[in-house]
């Protein structure tokens, strides 16, 4: 099993990148095209400002959103980082290091990210 | 000797850059490896941001979000946006061609040979030309909503 550990990572790598394609796709459409919505009809106003943030964070379908996204994220982006990496040395000791330096930045950013939506999401 | 050959056939970082006999996919995969590194790292500078400043209430996050409402940081915005158009359609590719949907029928090694590189050329620029199309379509979202 430990043998295909990388098959199984780089795997993950795939199906979070095709998710984080659509969930950053929706984020950067709702944060930064104001205009290209208005023209589908959707009206968007001020996507950025504390009350819409307020309103948005209120929902838990939006709180289930982004703490999916960020799972994703993190994993997609740290995976990748690692990857490069481990290209600068090919020392299994340093390997280690990488590892276990990139999982902890990523348990950080993940209690991090979700600590904040979910004290807000709560009031 | 095993050791030595690991030596003999390890790019290091020149293998970041340089494409040697490769063809033009070597420099996709290079505009990839930045953008994927520019997103990463602005990535975590939105969590700290967006942790940092918004748990302190209204007051602090409005200000910090007009610090941000200039052009330069919206110049800034715009090269995400582009990097991750970038990333995602050409990651997009990858993963087809990894999954073997774009390479085409194996077919037997007649002369004259055609390497999956050409028999995939038309998807490159298939995915090339709706990069281009996107980040246009968003730069104009961006100077229309004012610089």
């Amino acid at each position: 099993m430990l043998g295909m550990r990388h098959t199984y990572l780089w795997f993950a790598q795939l199906v979070t990148g095709a998710l984080i394609a659509m969930f950053l796709g929706i984020h950067m459409v709702i944060m930064h095209l104001e205009d290209i919505l208005g023209f589908f009809g959707v009206e968007i106003h001020e996507p950025t400002s504390w009350g819409s943030m307020i309103e948005r964070a209120g929902k838990g379908s939006w709180l289930a959103f982004y703490i999916l996204f960020l799972a994703f994220v993190l994993y997609h982006g740290l995976n990748g980082l690692r990857g490069i990496l481990l290209e600068l040395t090919p020392s299994a000791k340093v390997e280690r290091i990488i590892n276990w330096a990139i999982i902890a930045l990523g348990i950080i950013a993940f209690a991090l990210g979700t600590y904040v939506p979910v004290a807000l999401f709560q009031g | 000797m095993a050791r030595r050959q690991v030596k003999e056939n390890y790019l290091g970082w020149r293998g970041w850059v340089w494409a040697g006999r490769y063809q033009a996919e070597r420099y996709l995969y290079l505009l990839h490896r930045i953008t994927g590194l520019g997103l990463v790292l602005y990535l975590m500078l939105h969590l700290c941001v967006m942790t940092v400043f918004r748990i302190q209430g209204q007051d602090v996050y409005e200000t910090i979000m007009r610090l941000f409402d200039n052009p330069v940081f919206k110049a800034g915005e715009y090269l995400i946006f582009a990097a991750f158009i970038y990333h995602a359609l050409n990651g997009l590719r990858l993963i087809l061609q990894e999954l073997g949907f774009i390479l085409g029928k194996p077919t037997p090694p007649v002369y004259p040979y055609k390497d999956s590189l050409r028999k995939k050329r038309p998807i490159v620029l298939a995915m090339i030309a709706v990069v281009l199309i996107f980040v246009l379509v968003v730069l104009f979202d961006f100077v229309n909503g004012g610089f």
